[in-house]
């Protein structure tokens, strides 16, 4: 599990480390938002089935929700700017964590899958929030993309404090 | 500020509350409204955010809530009114019965906080 939080952490501290040697455009950003996004709807799907108690599946199943309908957005909005989304290091450290994750989650059952599903919902809540405030908004070069991300980002915080309640309840 | 007929239709409520006889004299004036339809008032939840945060509203009057974002939200206030998930773009209509202060939360974000006043 410590692990996986050292994964999280290098794929954002990519994207932090980022700022100082090449800030992310904004095709980049959008690439990240989308990864983002996906990585946690993924591990999400898994946790509504996997979740062992309903507070668990609940949570799985609204990050399946919150999460899709954030992409849903992010992809009218690159399509309406005609930007197209650009692979970059941190959307592939975020997709390669994102994996690790899963695989790990899938060798674990019960009060096990729970507390490392939750876990690392809480690490990588706080990784994206730190993304966010450190280089997704102040390199976002267009307004609407600087918007979206700017209206979003209170659900990463509910998600969080969501997550972290779940946590000390384990 | 308030008009000749909203100043009227207050005093007439005043007066029905301290002689609750009189009232029948004026059944339309009950909902607050002097044109006799109590009034709608719309909330927009937006970025996580109702808006306005604190509605103040008449007893009979309904409050519509309107989802903004792109996914559900709830506007709920534990053991008073619950409207279960608002979808992306959907809205929800509750009609304010009960004079009371009533804070809500979403309760899938509960980070997301309002106040609905019924006079
Ligand atoms: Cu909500």
């Amino acid at each position: 599990m410590k692990n996986i939080g050292i994964v999280v952490a290098t794929a954002l501290l990519l994207a932090a480390g980022g700022v100082a040697a090449q800030a992310p455009n904004d095709a980049q950003i959008a690439h990240i938002v989308v990864t983002a996004n996906q990585v946690d709807i993924d591990a999400g799907k898994l946790a509504e089935k996997m979740g062992s108690t309903k507070d668990v599946r609940d949570f799985g199943k609204q990050m399946v929700t919150d999460h899709s309908g954030v992409n849903k957005q992010a992809v009218a909005l690159v399509t309406k700017l005609k930007v197209k989304p650009e692979d970059n290091p941190t959307s592939q450290s975020l997709k390669s964590g994102g994996e690790a994750n899963l695989k790990n989650l899938k060798t674990l059952k019960g009060n096990a899958f729970d507390k490392a599903y939750i876990d690392h919902e809480v690490a990588y809540h706080e990784q994206v929030l730190d993304a966010v405030d450190k280089t997704l908004l102040p390199s976002a070069k267009n307004e609407e993309l600087k918007a979206l991300i700017t209206k979003v980002r209170p659900a990463f915080v509910a998600h969080l404090e969501h997550a972290k309640m779940l946590q000390s309840k384990m | 500020m308030r008009t000749r007929t909203q100043r009227l239709a207050l005093a007439l409520i005043c007066a029905g509350a301290l002689f609750p006889g009189a009232a029948t004299y004026a059944p339309g004036t009950a909902g607050g409204a002097s044109a006799g339809k109590p009034a709608t008032h719309s909330v927009v939840i937006d970025g996580l955010k109702y808006d306005p945060e604190t509605l103040t509203v008449k007893r009979g009057e309904t409050v519509i809530w309107t989802n903004k974002d792109p996914f559900p939200h709830t506007v709920t206030a534990q053991g008073k009114f619950d409207s279960h998930d608002i979808a992306a773009g959907g809205s929800w209509k509750y009609v304010a019965r009960t004079a009371g202060e009533y804070s809500y939360i979403c309760t899938l974000h509960p980070n997301m906080k309002g106040m609905l006043r019924v006079e």
